[in-house]
């Protein structure tokens, strides 16, 4: 493949999008450029269930001729994404094989904020089973590989979402969020991962996993490239009971501004004790980064990984088996053996057990709001405590997690609502990418891109991709 | 009772009978929660109960309190 196709794959959308709206290119060679990686590559990143060839260029060619006219829309104007297959769009499984033949009537809100922005859909990219059942080569689908390595997966469960950034087979693509589902395959593919704060974004026409932990979200090649697409799916929508009426601000507005005086919280009791020393290493050099770019490095206070755990899963898997329990009477045997014993296992909650959780995490939420009001001014703490991402699995780890550590340090946000990115900060000892996450007060996306785009300007980490 | 048994019984109450494979794996992992319930018991320990009975419906975590944060 040509180096300039190469480098028109891995390209920023924020460089892209100048270059379409200059007329230096066309969304129909941009478009045709994803569709022949795709042909080339998804054979073996499995990264795509499904890919729309004659749609998108019918799309791409419309969006070419409304520039050519002067109409155009803004920085997502002409740009391919990838959907994960639990947005509703056209034929949509959730990765299982009980949804085979579903086809949506509509688009979900999210697709047609997109959409509405100029956006290119190229096709619906692999997911964990309903989000969550872990793939391995017993699945009835192939997993993800990582185009980093092929004999690694991709993380999940936006596993294809991921995938096809990776392989420069999309500039973003959607993922969801529900333990850590964005931010967990952005570190393990070296991209930037969003969740937004509960509420930011629609959730309407997404299959759900847990109603009050389940948050959308893009996976992007650099921080002002997820602000772009944010910008573009943030809004009210009062047909989700979860939206939020407030202000949708301009995520860009701060970018550029520099950082000297800031206050970052690292949230050490979480990580310090439980984070690989290979990890931990990368991630210091992180935090030494910042100091260097003049912000004031505190330590804030927070729970453990244990309570992390204690709250987490319970909390999804009871909300997962509300939804899932009829599916798993009727026919459990169309679900993975260990989606199936996820969703068993949320029904041995109880609904005490419930209610303590949802106590507790109002406690930690509050907690966190407080450091954030009066202690520092963003949360900073690794993605996840272990490398990643794992080799292919033979088979599925099962409910083998629950009880045993298990450090990921993403939920935390998840069950609090904090807006939080995911940004690449290097490979450890053993060439495996690493990441951290700036989280914000709620809806202070804005101050949560500046930070995070300060450290990722200040280093290579997004200008690197596989060699595929 | 033992954890075996009070699993099955628990998905009874759902008409659901696990698999002996199912078994293997939601046993251990039942009794591991039965662990995390003193995590969240000592973590509400650390507040007065007063502040435990103020404490918001939770859900959605955010959006019900953000007029506190603003």
């Amino acid at each position: 493949m040509a180096s300039t196709a190469q480098e028109l794959a891995f390209s920023s959308i924020e460089a892209l999008s100048a270059r379409i709206q200059r007329k230096e290119i066309s969304p129909v060679e941009v478009t045709q450029t994803m569709l022949s990686r795709i042909d080339e590559l998804n054979p073996k990143i499995h990264a795509y269930y499904t890919v729309f060839h004659d749609e998108v260029l019918e799309d791409a060619r419309r969006a070419e001729q409304e520039i050519a006219r002067g109409n155009y829309r803004g920085p997502l104007h002409g740009i391919p994404m990838g959907i994960k297959d639990i947005y509703e769009m056209k034929r949509t499984t959730c990765g299982s094989q009980a949804l085979q033949e579903y086809v949506a009537e509509e688009d979900c809100v999210a697709i047609k904020k997109l959409k509405s922005a100029g956006s290119l859909i190229l096709g619906k990219t692999a997911t964990y089973e309903f989000a969550y059942g872990i793939q391995s080569l017993k699945s009835p689908v192939e997993p993800v590989r990582s185009a980093w390595d092929l004999s690694r997966e991709a993380g999940g469960s936006s596993s294809g979402s991921g995938g096809a950034i990776a392989a420069g087979m999309a500039y973003s693509a959607m993922g969801s969020c529900t333990g850590g589902s964005i931010r967990w395959p952005a570190q393990c593919l070296l991209h930037v991962g969003l969740k937004a704060t509960y509420g930011r974004v629609s959730r309407r026409g997404i299959y759900p996993l847990a109603w009050t932990l389940d948050h959308p979200g893009p996976l992007a090649r650099t921080v002002k490239d997820s602000a772009l697409v944010l910008q573009a799916l943030a809004g009210y929508d009062e047909l989700d009971p979860a939206s939020a009426n407030v202000p949708v601000p301009d995520f860009t507005a701060k970018l550029d501004r520099d950082i000297r005086g800031m206050r970052i919280g690292l949230l050490a009791d979480l990580y310090e004790k439980s984070c690989d020393p290979k990890v931990l290493e990368v991630y210091d050099k992180a935090v030494d980064k910042y100091r260097s770019l003049g912000a004031e490095i505190v330590k804030v206070p927070s729970i453990g990984i244990p309570e992390l755990e204690a709250i987490e899963w319970p909390t999804l898997w009871s909300e997962a088996a509300a939804i899932h329990v009829r599916n798993i009477r009727n026919r459990g045997d169309q679900y993975n053996p260990n989606t199936r014993q996820f969703i068993q296992w949320g029904l041995l909650v109880s609904n005490a057990y419930y209610m303590l959780a949802s106590r507790c995490r109002a406690q930690v939420r509050d907690d966190l709001n407080a450091a954030l009001t009066r202690d520092c001014d963003v949360l900073m703490l690794p993605t996840a405590g272990f490398q990643g991402p794992p080799p292919v699995a033979e088979e599925s780890p099962g409910l083998n997690f629950i009880g045993s550590a298990f450090e990921i340090y993403t939920p935390i946000f998840n069950f609090t609502g904090h807006p939080a990115i995911q940004v690449p900060c290097g490979f450890d000892s053993d060439g495996l990418a690493v990441g951290f996450q700036i989280a914000a007060k709620p809806f202070d996306e804005v101050t949560m891109f500046q930070v995070a785009r300060a450290y990722e300007q200040s280093e290579p980490w997004h200008t690197m991709h596989a060699d595929i | 009772m033992d954890s075996r048994e009070m699993v099955i019984a628990k998905l009874a109450e759902w008409d659901i009978v696990p698999s002996e494979e199912d078994l293997a794996e939601l046993v251990p992992a039942y009794e591991a929660l039965l662990q995390s319930q003193n995590v969240l018991e000592n973590m509400l320990r650390t507040r007065s109960m007063g502040n435990a009975m103020e404490f918001p419906l939770s859900e959605p975590a955010v959006i019900h309190d953000m007029g506190r944060y603003r």
